[in-house]
């Protein structure tokens, strides 16, 4: 194997493969990245946890084919410092090292044999659907802070991702709060419904920070169905510098039965108001400060009129309290009732309408947030009220 | 066969089994007599643990040379005289069974001489006959030998353990007297070497420390200010008075044979007023460690029965919670004076350590920016203003230093630095004590604690022992922030949880709650409460291999300067391991 790259670029895919790399030590070829010069034109670099793979292809002159494995944390923290430019890297299959020339720095990392790195499956499967790339960025950004982080629960680390009816949905739910996101679909090629892992799309999610707005990410499942592939389009050429030009991440299926949540999001409500959005999470933040002392409870007192108005209130015996007042469009009847601050926050920080609705029945039934306006994508939030005295 | 009476020395055997068990039972029986005879002074010798000899002499009165026969008798007794007093007894023998009982299973020499005359007489008993009657000298008091124990009943004789295990019940129960009896000298002698000696000045704090030592002695804090003499009447109310001295939290023994107690001098047992002094301890003892006590009872006689068993050990009290209560209400007023001070640096002068800048405080409050770095190792002994500056930062309110924090070892402990040395913080112990104390400030303040609705409410299935656990609790874990409705036989609906346990698993939160309401069966009301909150706290806390961030730490560390109880976890672990800058010097040869 023999390539020349430009070490911009290949620092930029080591960093986005390296968030696959094991830290695990039993299996010692999982904290090696994979090199594989197989095209004329671009390295593959792939890493696997065994949980989730990230393969990424950049721009690079191949002269000779070939393959290997280097310790993943030494090559990306040596190239990282290494000067901008084109820099060499020959196999040398006698000594078993690479050999990394870059202007006038020089060095031999021993390799692990490719044969030995487990193999990464592609993106070859049924492809089931194709979406802009800042859709996908956004249902994720929007859903995947609702999972759980209990593993104890596997179901509900994942975002469930359906598409029927000429719609994608993305669910997650901690059993606690839910967020859901709905995407209109013109062309879908077949069924879909998959549990996701929420940490391989917070991945996915940073890596499509780079990708192509222009041209779509792609979605598919594998053969034998265990696993999921996303295909990402980057804006990598020969010219670019700092960029990839796909990547692919491979995430392993939970393999469970989704909870029917289509029954958890209420259907009606006896208040609905209107908030402005930022003006809201503002004072949510103030109340925060004081309800992180006390169990995270803060309560919203919603009254209709002329304006009506939305008091919001948090205090703790040690450390004082708050109190704020906000006007707003409320319809229907006077509640009072808690939330937990952190789910009113983690919400509010992936509201990007301006205005915002809350919709109540009781003080022990599920409040609904949703965006005002969205046009047709749709965003819904359903949070459990707090019990409090 | 015919019933038929038993001849008077099978009898007096058959009695003896009752009263005299092994050696340590007939030096109880004599000690008893000499301190019912006005001794400020008794020794006691064995040889071979009792078996072959057990010599107790005392100073006390003396029996006159008329009645010695007549000692050994049984029922013969000076203590009572009708059956009216046996209401009220002062006197620890009564029963006027011991010299005649330990008469008929041994030899026993009773010498003495009564006060008022001039010489002394001798008894020789063998097999309960008076085998010699003699005037010898000797001086005012009474000197008891008994040798050949059991010597005539073989099967009481073949279950005495080894002479070692012997001699160290004698010794118990020696020791068990010199608490009693602070104002009487008492001393053992086995095998010819010293084993046990008492100062008898009449302070408990002399004979604590005669029987424990001074080490542990250091360990101890006083119940109340003053010691109560249980000698006259009018000074035995009805309302029991407790002094005497309880372990600091951080001493800890293995078993619960270290707590003592001693009703009007008498050493008895009683299972709930060890209970009362552990749960006065509350949650500052770790799981099976138990605190070492000595406490006394003074309470009017007539408010006790003694005579429930031969050897006395246990009696009845007429208002058992009355007692339970004084005496929980004593140590715990004792160990909530005392706890913090094993830590705080108030008791350790650091003039070898480090010496502490005056600024300490305010550069605490701006740590975060702070470098690492110790306080220079001062020369010079601190000054006067120095060390009032110290005392009054550690003295405030909180009863853990400022400390800063350092790092985080193995995702576990915290590392963290105060003015006296190197503070390791338990992260998970920490957090439990944190969470617990807010849970129980919220509870307090509005009589429940504030739960989480679960979106979907979660069907649990229970077996017939977590069904009634549920059953008989339900109203408490709703207090506790669950709600719990009944779905069918054996199914019960989770809809909500305790806000602290948020995003966990519903059904195994619950699960763990049941779990700890099997385990602490025996408590109840707030105790049980108590122990179900610490078991969500443990729930809910940080786990060990938690790797936290710098301004997680420093605000876990914050949180637990706040605690009232910042040094044990609601379970009793400790949080917190403190080494003092003299400690690392030591370590490190600089000393």
């Amino acid at each position: 194997m023999r390539v020349v790259c430009l070490q911009e670029n290949l620092a930029k895919g080591l960093s986005v493969v390296n968030r696959a790399v094991s830290s695990r030590t039993t299996l010692p070829v999982l904290q090696n990245v994979l090199l594989q010069a197989e095209g004329p034109g671009n390295l593959k670099l792939a890493a696997t946890n065994l949980d989730l793979a990230i393969t990424c292809w950049i721009a690079a002159q191949v002269e000779e084919e070939g393959a290997t494995t280097v310790p993943a944390r030494l090559l990306t923290d040596f190239v990282s410092t290494l000067p901008t430019g084109p820099l060499q890297m020959a196999l040398d299959v006698r000594t078993q090292t690479l050999h990394l020339m870059s202007d006038r720095t020089q060095a031999d990392f021993r390799i692990t044999d490719a044969a030995d790195f487990p193999v990464i499956p592609s993106g070859d499967g049924d492809v089931a659907l194709t979406l802009a790339p800042h859709s996908l960025r956004q249902a994720i950004a929007q859903v995947a802070f609702a999972a759980s982080t209990d593993e104890t629960r596997p179901t509900l680390t994942g975002v469930y991702i359906t598409a029927d009816e000429g719609r994608l949905v993305f669910v997650a739910t901690d059993g606690y709060r839910l967020a859901m996101r709905t995407i209109p679909m013109e062309e879908m090629t077949g069924e879909l419904g998959v549990i996701v892992p929420a940490r391989a799309l917070n991945e996915l999610a940073r890596i499509m920070a780079d990708a192509d707005t222009e041209q779509n990410a792609s979605l598919s499942v594998t053969p034998e169905r265990n696993q999921v592939v996303f295909q990402v389009p980057g804006k990598g050429t020969h010219d670019s510098k700092g960029a990839f030009q796909q990547v692919e991440l491979i995430a392993q299926i939970i393999d469970a039965t989704y909870p029917n949540y289509k029954a958890i999001v209420p259907t009606d409500w006896e208040t609905r108001t209107v908030l402005p959005t930022q003006e809201f999470h503002q004072v949510v933040r103030r109340a925060y400060l004081f309800a992180r002392e006390a169990s995270n409870i803060i309560r919203l007192h919603i009254t209709p009129g002329e304006p009506g108005t939305v008091a919001v209130y948090a205090g703790s015996a040690d450390y004082g309290e708050h109190r704020a007042e906000l006007d707003a469009m409320v319809e229907g009847v006077e509640i009072e009732l808690a939330f937990n601050g952190r789910y009113l926050l983690d919400v509010l920080q992936v509201l990007d309408s301006p205005q915002m609705v809350l919709e109540t029945t009781q003080a022990t039934r599920p409040g609904v947030i949703r965006p005002v306006g969205t046009g047709p994508e749709e965003f819904v939030y359903v949070l459990m009220p707090m019990n409090v005295r | 066969m015919p019933i038929r009476i038993l001849p008077p020395e099978v009898a007096d055997r058959i009695a003896a089994g009752e009263v005299v068990e092994r050696p340590a039972s007939v030096v109880k029986e004599l000690v008893e007599n000499a301190l019912d005879a006005g001794a400020t002074y008794v020794r006691v010798e064995i040889t071979e643990g009792g078996r072959r000899l057990i010599r107790v002499s005392d100073n006390g009165c003396g029996i006159p040379a008329a009645e010695l026969p007549l000692a050994v008798r049984r029922h013969a007794t000076s203590k009572i005289t009708t059956a009216e007093d046996l209401a009220a007894i002062y006197t620890l023998g009564f029963r006027g069974e011991a010299l005649a009982a330990i008469a008929s299973v041994a030899r026993l020499t009773l010498t003495s001489r009564y006060r008022e005359e001039h010489a002394g007489a001798r008894v020789v008993v063998e097999g309960g006959h008076i085998v010699r009657q003699e005037t010898v000298g000797h001086p005012i008091g009474t000197t008891v030998v008994v040798e050949h124990l059991f010597f005539n009943t073989p099967a009481r004789r073949k279950f005495l353990k080894a002479p070692r295990t012997e001699a160290g019940h004698v010794q118990r129960v020696v020791t068990r007297y010199a608490l009693a009896f602070p104002e009487v000298r008492f001393a053992l002698v086995s095998d010819g070497r010293i084993a046990f000696q008492s100062p008898g000045t009449g302070r408990l704090a002399d004979a604590v420390t005669a029987v424990y030592g001074a080490d542990v002695a250091r360990e101890l804090v006083p119940l109340a200010d003053e010691e109560v003499q249980p000698e006259t009447e009018d000074v035995l109310s009805s309302v029991p008075r407790i002094w005497g001295y309880t372990s600091k939290p951080s001493y800890t023994r293995p078993n619960a044979q270290s707590i003592l107690f001693f009703l009007n001098k008498r050493w008895i047992t009683d299972r709930a007023l060890v209970q009362a002094v552990v749960q006065a301890y509350h949650t500052l003892l770790p799981t099976g460690r138990y605190p070492l006590s000595v406490v006394h009872i003074a309470l009017d006689p007539r408010q006790v029965d003694v005579n429930v068993h031969p050897a006395k050990a246990e009696v009845r009290f007429r208002e058992p919670r009355v007692v339970f209560t004084a005496v929980q209400r004593a140590v715990r007023a004792a160990v909530t004076a005392s706890s913090g001070t094993p830590l705080g640096p108030v008791e350790t002068t650091p003039v070898s350590g480090w010496t502490l800048p005056a600024s300490w405080a305010e550069r605490q409050r701006s740590a975060g920016s702070l470098a690492p770095s110790f306080p220079s190792l001062s020369e010079d002994t601190p000054t006067q203003g120095e060390l009032i500056a110290q005392k009054d930062t550690s003295s405030r309110a909180t009863l853990l230093p400022l400390l800063r924090v350092v790092g985080q070892v193995g995702g576990a402990y915290i590392v963290a630095e105060g003015p006296d040395g190197l503070y390791l913080i338990d992260q998970h112990a920490a957090h439990e004590r944190v969470l617990y104390e807010k849970l129980m400030a919220e509870r307090e303040r509005a009589g429940q604690l504030p739960s989480q609705h679960l979106l979907d409410p979660i069907p649990i299935t229970v077996d017939s022992d977590q069904g009634s656990l549920l059953a008989a609790h339900r109203e408490m874990l709703h207090r506790l922030g669950f709600v719990i409705e009944v779905f069918g036989e054996s199914t019960y609906l989770v809809r909500a949880v305790p806000a602290v346990l948020s995003g966990q698993h519903p059904a195994q939160v619950l699960e763990d709650v049941l779990e700890g309401l099997r385990d602490a069966r025996d408590l109840v009301g707030e105790q049980l409460e108590r122990a179900i909150v610490a078991r969500i706290c443990k729930r809910a806390a940080v786990k060990a291999g938690q790797v936290l961030s710098d301004e997680e730490m420093r605000s876990l560390v914050r949180e637990l300067e706040a605690c009232q109880v910042p040094h044990t976890c609601p379970h009793g672990r400790p949080t917190i391991w403190h080494i003092s800058a003299a400690d690392l010097a030591k370590r490190f040869g600089r000393t």
